[in-house]
Order: C-alpha cells, then structure tokens, then sequence
C-alpha cells in the first residue's frame, strides 16, 4: 500500500511529457551544432520567434485534432477544412465589401462578420461529421475522408464563382492586402494569445469537467460508457466541432499569413500533422489517452525537427515537412511500444520481408544523406546503412540459433 | 504409473508484467487418460493449457513430449506434434464454411495449384458423421449453433489426427442434449488413443469423464489424485484452500412493494429466423426482492436485462412500470435518472475503463454530485470513491491504483459501487460472479443481499443454477427468448430449472 504503488505510473521523469521535453532540447542543441550557418546563435530571438509561430499555428488545430482522439475517433478533415474555413472568410469579406478587398481596407465590421460564418460553418461542418457518425453510421474514418477531399474541392468552386461574380475574372484564388486583417496572423502575439486560451480551455475541460471525464471514458470504451448512460453521441458531436473550429480558426489566421486564399494548397495534409503532433504527444490513436500538455509539447518537437533539418539541409521548411513527419511518428510509436515491453526480445529483421526492410531503409539513408551533403557521402551511408542493417539480422539470427531456436516468426495471431 | 508418461512437464513457471500465472509447476499426463485440471479461476489452468498448445512460447522451465523436451514457436508446431486445443472462447471465421474452417491455413489443393473444395467438404463430411454433427460442410459456420461450432473445432483437431487433445470449459455455453453428444464423442476418441486434458470446475462433469484430476490454486500445482481415490468434495477443498462455508443468506427477506412491472416484454430481432429475441415476457419485481434469470446461454437474458435499460439496439414492444409509472427508455441515460443500474456481463468489455483508476471508474456515472461551477471537486469525488471502498470492502492499493490491478471480484465491486452512487431503485446485475473466484461470491452473495434488505429491487442472471437458488426470492425461466417457467424459491430445484430452460420444441 505504499503511495508509489498507488499512483502507479504517474512518475514524474517518466511522463511523455517529460521525455519529449528533453527530446525537444536535443534536437535544438543538435541543429545548433550541426547547422553550418549557425543561425541559433546568431539569431536567436529570429529562430525563437520563428519556431514559436510554427508550433502555434500547428497547436492551433492539432489540439482539436487531439480531442477527437483522446474521444476514440479521427478526424481527417482538418487540412481541407482549414482550406474551407479559409476560403469561406475570405468570400465573405469579398461579398460585404467588395472595393475594400480590392483597395486593402475593410471595414471591421465586416472582418467580425467573416470571422463569425467561419466558425459557424466549422461548427456546421462538425456537426455534419457527428450525423454521419452516430446518426448514419458511418466508421469516423470514412465520414472524415469523405469531407477532406469533399471540402477542398467544394471551396475552389466557390471561390471560381465568386471570383468570376464581383470581381469580373475567374480565379482560383481570393487576395487579402487589409493589413489590419493581416495582423491578426502575423503579429505573433495574437495567435500565440488564441493558441493559449485554447490549450487553457481545453486542458480544463478535458481535466477538470465531468465532460472531459466522459471523453476519456468514451474514448476507452464507448460500450462501457453507453451502459453506464453517458450520452456519447453528444460527447462525440462535441468533439468533432472543437476539431473543426479549432481548424477554421486556424483557417482565417492561415490566410491572413499568406494574404492569399487558395484552396488548392491551403492546409495540405496538416491533418497528418495534427494527428502526427497528438500522437507524438502521447495521444493513442484507440484513445481514452492523451493530455493537451504533451500534444502542445508534440507540436513543439514536431516542428523544431523540421525547422533544424531546414536549417541543416538549407531548404525550405515544406520541402521536407512531409518526410520528417513521417520518420518521427514511425519513431515515437515504435518507441512507446518498445517502451511498453511489446517488442522485447522481437527479431526485426528476418526473413525475406527483413531483407526487404534493409534494402529500402539502407536506400532512404543514403538519400537522405545525400541530400543534406553530397552525392559520395550518400553512398558511403548508405553502404554503411545496409552494412550495419546486415550485420542485425545475422546477429538476430545466430543468438536465436545459440538459444535453440530458428528464424520463423511466431504464430501470435492465435493467442 | 507404470507408463511412461506422454507429457511431463518440471517446474514450469509464467510471469505475465508483474503476476505470476504459473509458478514452478510440474506435472505428467499418461497416454490416452482423460486428466481433468481444476482450479478457481485465476488458479492458472489456462495459462498452463497454452504453454501445452503453444499458444505462451516464453516461459521458464522444460515441456517433455513422449520423452523428448520440446518448445513449441507456435500453435502450429504443437499442432503438428499432435497436441491441438479447444478454446472455451472459440477460434473459428464466422464467414467462411464448416469444412473452410477445418481446414483453415492447411487447405487442400487441386493439381492446379486451386483450392479443391470437394475434396474438404468430403473429408470434413466424414468427420463430421464420426462427431454425430449434422451439419452440411458447407453450411457458413455463423449459422451454426454453439454446440456444432464446437464440433467444428474438434473436427479440426481430428483432422489434424491430434493424440493429445485439451479442451478448456467445453459445456459451458452447451444444451443437456449436446452435452450428452460432446460426452459420447469424447467417448470414442478415447477409444481411439486420444488423450485427453480437460479443465472444468463442474465437479458432475469432472468425476464423471476423468480417470486422474490435477488440482491448481494460487499459480502452484497442489495436488493430482485418481478419480475413484477422491470426492468431489475433497477436490472442491483442494481448488479453494479452504471447506467452503455455505453462504447463510438466513432469514426470509421480507418484499415491499412493487418497483417494477413488466407486461408482455417482446424484442424484435430482425433478420433472424426466430424473429424476437424475447416473446411475451411477464414479471414483477418488489422493493427488498432478487429476481433470478435462469437460461442457457442465448436464451435472451442479458437482451431482457438490456432492453428494461433502455440499451437494446431495437425498441422493446410492451409495457414497462416503474414505480407505477409507465416508463420507455430510450436511453440508458434515462434509465440511470430513473434509477436503474445495469451491471454488464462482460466485465472487461462492457464495464471497465482500463485507462482510468480505481477512483475513476467509481464516480464515473455520479460525477456531477462532485462539480461545483462545472469543475470537478477532486476532494469530494475522491470521498465519494473512498467511500464505496469502504462499503463493499473493495481490496486495492487506494482509489488511485490502475483498476487493472485489482482482481475479478473487487472490479466487480467497483462497477456494483459505480452504480449505487446513483441511488437506484432497481439494480440490473448480468451474471455478475462470472469470472470471480468461490471466496469472491461469496462476498457479493451476501452484499446483494444486503442491498436487498435494504430495500432495492435486484434482478439477476446466472448461468450457474446452485446460485440462483442460493440468493433468489424468485426465478424466471427463459427458453429461446420465451419464459417457460416462474418458480418461487421454495418450489424451484436445479431439475425443475433445467428443464424448462430447455422446453424447445426441437432439440439441439
């Protein structure tokens, strides 16, 4: 009965938080070694301010993506209804105040009117996502894909018409000069402020409210808490509306960035993102777990990982966003797993799918390698990789064979 | 024993995460006994039958096999080396056919390289005659009753010519009748050489089948006798440690009024060919009274619970008073502010939120008597829980352990607490000591009869007669979704029970 054994896991140095926290001061010290221009030390507030901004827009929307897993589901919607929240403010602003959009002055009134039917049709779009749901049944995969490629397309024809309306020439695109309306997004300090109202509100609302409680419990098991008569569909409508308003928030902030709305490209993928940083942030994907610290901190590693390789490699931040995201969700699962003692004693690298596993990964480091120095280093790596991976699996294979055992993979579908 | 023994096992020990399964067990099995393995649950029977069946492949200590030491990678190796198992929870894919299932993985192949469908519905057929299992090989097995299912599985094992075959809980979801038939093909396996482990706490099946049994308590091997050399009573000594007292539920409890009613109780089941799922069902319940659900499984008991909760995916048909008033759920939402409480069946599935602790899970329906300006106060639903911890005397490190580290029966007290916080008035309990060891029951026996005392209306279902005829006022009978019987305590009896639980018109 000590109060150790009591609080079972809830070690402090332990956490996900804690972990990441120290990852996230790694990869700073790392690219700060590594980056030949040395932009942090020469430039820290810059970096600083930067990195701040990223992870911020990110937080923005990776947070509703958060609580939509910490409920059991998903929601693949957020980089299209970023587009659409976009995309609908500035058709708004363009119909109430046409010779304002073109002259870079519109009027405050109407900015709070665009504002106000982003979020509204966010929290339509939602709700529509909660009918699907729990009114026709839909698995929360399909509801959301559906509305990802459904919305993107959906903004660009009303942007073409609206174009062609008011302005007189068709265009794929709304452009934003109101440099009030601008500020929003590049003051920093606004979206920061936005970006921590959130997180307060939703970290109290996920720990200290009885709805919070019944989102962990939904997200655990939804039969459970069904038959205990917790009205889960509600829990779920909510969810899918923090998911998409957090979005269009972010939506408007992201136009007022670029001063430009295109659905085309807006938001591309970043529901991956968001799902990347909660997961990466100890959110599991079965759900019932999470916490909005450790998404913030996800969000925060997430884009220190792209800004240093960025700053290593000496590209642009989206050139390899894609990748990195890739790599670090591929990592942390696998970490959190191996952590949680599922992969002891495991053999990676056998049989012909190992083989096959060496050849991709030895050519991906390599590429890689390539890409940040040169053409003979990238060979040399990625000799080396497929060396070493070698080198794995016939140390896998002969401490299996000294115990008695072969290669073959166990049979654990029958357990 | 003179022979040497078929499989010897020494000082097998198995650690899951902190619990010992198995700890130092050894044991042989002689070619071709039936050895029963009993214990309480928990005692480690399961563990020890998937190391013998390759299902655990990491464990400490040496597995013999006709002499030779064996370690098996998987399912498939200790099928091959003869020794198949029969899950109590069963392996098979519902979609596919009886024959696709017995030859799942091993299908037979046409010159061509193709599946040759005639030749396994040919083989299957074959053993399915020998199984005394009507069934056409290419009946889709989720058209089957659990019974033949069961028989699917042993087909397998045969076809796979098993000699050491081990069957874990086998009768539980069975009819008298296909008890009987699973008895006579047991039979004639063993004339055939088939040896046989059996795990069972049914002492009638045990001394009845078994030539030696092997009792496990606590993780540890405690003792193996011959069947003619022992008693039922002396095993059922052996599994608990202890004589078992007999729950002294003395003293009639005395029924107030009338808390529920329920007339003409129908629930449809679309797209099946029985149509409902429950037909016609009527019955009261008063204040200080337990109302027992007997059944077999199927019967439609955990359906009548669900649909007086307002959780049945179709709108039950009839009348529901609660209190005199004419209730409709739609929601167990509405059926919990009516006080109502459902205790689920399947614990782990149904009741359980693994990520939360103790505490948690205690307050989770009642949390809203601990909120003050919408946040929870962490103090008053930590008394709340700790309150519950005290009452039902739940075993656990504190109310912030995992709930996971606490056994059957005090998780059960948790989700029995969980509800009584809300204050109900009738409390749903679906066979709550499944899964729950002898010392446990006990426990919740008299705890249910406390809360009766006290004046709450209990309905409750078993699929363990001896029970029901402990803790009820009253039993209900349920037949394929119809009530065939309605006995008082005084005049119910386990025959009387049984057999209008299985008054169908056609058997098995």
């Amino acid at each position: 009965m000590t109060p150790d054994a009591a609080k079972g896991t809830r070690r402090p140095w332990a956490t996900t938080e804690s972990g990441l926290a120290l990852a996230i001061v790694v990869v700073l010290v790392i690219t700060a070694l590594v980056d030949s221009n040395h932009n942090y030390w020469y430039g820290p507030k810059d970096s600083a301010v930067d990195i701040l901004r990223q992870t911020v827009m990110l937080g923005i929307f990776a947070l509703g993506s958060a609580v939509v897993i910490i409920a059991g589901g998903i929601d693949l919607s957020t980089g299209s209804m970023i587009a659409f929240g976009g995309t609908i403010c500035a058709t708004v602003m363009l119909v109430a105040d046409p010779e304002g959009m073109k002259t870079g002055q519109v009027g405050v009134g109407v900015m709070l009117l665009a504002i106000t039917a982003t979020l509204a049709v966010g929290f339509l779009v939602g709700s529509l996502h909660a009918w699907l749901i729990t009114v026709v049944g839909l698995p929360a995969f399909v509801a959301t894909l559906a509305t990802l490629v459904g919305l993107r397309s959906l903004g660009r024809a009303v942007v073409e018409n609206v174009t062609a309306e008011i302005l007189g020439g068709r265009s794929s695109q709304i452009q934003i000069f109101d440099p009030q309306f601008r500020y929003l997004a590049t003051s920093v300090w606004i979206p920061t402020l936005l970006f921590v109202l959130l997180a307060l509100g939703l970290g109290i609302l996920l720990k200290h409210t009885v709805i919070g409680r019944h989102l962990y419990a939904l997200g655990g098991n939804e039969q459970a808490a069904r038959l205990s008569g917790i009205r889960t569909d509600r829990l779920k409508w909510l969810a899918y509306c923090t998911s998409a308003v957090c979005a269009s928030i972010a939506g408007i902030l992201f136009i007022g960035d670029q001063s430009v709305a295109d659905p085309q490209t807006l938001g591309r993928g970043y529901e991956l993102n968001a799902i990347a940083a909660a997961v990466v942030g100890g959110c599991s994907l079965q759900g019932g777990v999470g916490t909005v610290s450790g998404t913030i901190l996800g969000c925060l590693f997430l884009r220190s990982v792209i800004d240093g390789t960025a700053k290593v490699i000496k590209t642009g931040a989206d050139v390899t966003e894609g990748l990195i995201v890739g790599i670090v969700v591929v990592m942390a699962v696998a970490f959190s797993q191996w952590r949680a003692g599922g992969q002891r004693g495991k053999q990676f690298f056998s049989g012909p799918l190992g083989s096959l596993a060496i050849v991709a990964l030895g050519l991906l480091a390599g590429t890689l390698v390539t890409l940040m120095a040169e053409k003979k280093a990238g060979m040399a790596a990625g000799g080396a990789a497929w060396v070493l991976l070698i080198g794995a699996k016939l140390w896998e294979g002969r401490s299996l064979a000294d115990s008695g055992r072969t290669t073959a993979p166990v049979d654990s579908n029958t357990a | 024993m003179t022979a040497d023994p078929l499989i010897s096992i020494r000082h097998v020990t198995k650690r899951f995460a902190g619990v010992t399964a198995l700890a130092d067990v050894s044991l042989d099995v002689q070619p071709g006994e039936l050895h029963a393995i009993c214990g309480e649950n928990g005692a480690g029977k399961s563990t020890l039958m998937k190391i013998l069946s390759g299902v655990i492949t990491d464990f400490e200590g040496t597995y013999l096999l006709r002499g030779g030491e064996v370690r098996f990678r998987g399912t498939r190796d200790a099928e091959q080396a003869g020794v198949s198992i029969i899950h109590q929870e069963l392996n098979l894919v519902e979609q596919l056919s009886a024959a696709g299932n017995v030859f799942l993985g091993r299908e037979m192949r046409t010159r061509w390289g193709l599946i040759d469908q005639r030749a396994m519905d040919r083989a299957a057929g074959e053993l399915f005659d020998q199984l005394e299992c009507r069934i056409s090989p290419r009946q889709s097995v989720r058209s089957l009753r659990i019974g033949d299912q069961q028989l699917i599985e042993i087909a397998k094992a045969l076809s796979l010519r098993a000699e050491i075959l081990i069957m874990d809980e086998p009768t539980s979801a069975l009819t008298q009748s296909e008890v009987e038939r699973l008895f006579r093909v047991i039979d004639r396996l063993r004339g055939q050489g088939v040896t046989i482990l059996y795990i069972s706490h049914k002492m009638d099946e045990v001394f009845r089948l078994a030539d030696r049994i092997t009792v496990l308590r606590d993780a540890r091997w405690v003792d193996t006798v011959r069947r003619d050399q022992a008693d039922p009573r002396r095993i059922t000594h052996l599994m608990v440690g202890r004589e078992i007292e007999e729950t002294d539920l003395s003293g009639p409890r005395a029924a107030g009024d009338e808390i529920l009613r329920v007339e003409h109780l129908s629930l449809p089941w679309p797209g099946h060919a029985r149509q409902w799922r429950l037909q016609d069902v009527n019955f009261s319940l008063h204040q200080g009274e337990i109302l027992g659900i007997a059944g077999l499984m199927g019967a439609g008991r955990t359906e009548l619970l669900e649909s007086l909760f307002g959780a049945s995916t179709e709108r039950p048909l009839g009348k529901i008073s609660l209190g005199g008033r004419q209730v409709n759920f739609r929601h167990p939402a509405e059926a919990k502010a009516a006080g109502v409480g459902l205790v689920t069946e399947d614990r782990k599935r149904l009741g359980l939120f693994t990520h939360l602790s103790v505490g948690e899970n205690i307050t989770l329906c009642t949390l809203d008597q601990s909120c003050s300006a919408g946040l929870i106060r962490r103090r008053h639903e930590d008394a709340q829980a700790q309150g519950i911890v005290e009452r039902l005397n739940v075993k656990t490190a504190g109310i912030e352990a995992p709930i996971m580290s606490l056994s059957g029966g005090n998780q059960q007290k948790v989700v029995i607490g969980r509800w009584l916080l809300t204050r109900p008035g009738v409390l749903l309990l679906d066979d709550p000591t499944r899964g729950i060891d002898v010392g446990a029951k006990a426990e919740l026996y008299r705890l249910m009869d406390r809360l009766c005392r006290e004046g709450l209306g209990i309905i409750v279902t078993s699929s363990e007669l001896p029970e029901l005829l402990t803790l009820c006022d009253r039993i209900l009978v349920l037949c394929e979704g119809r009530q065939t019987g309605h006995f008082l305590r005084a005049e119910a009896t386990e025959q009387r029970i049984m057999e209008a639980a299985t008054a169908r018109t056609v058997a098995g």
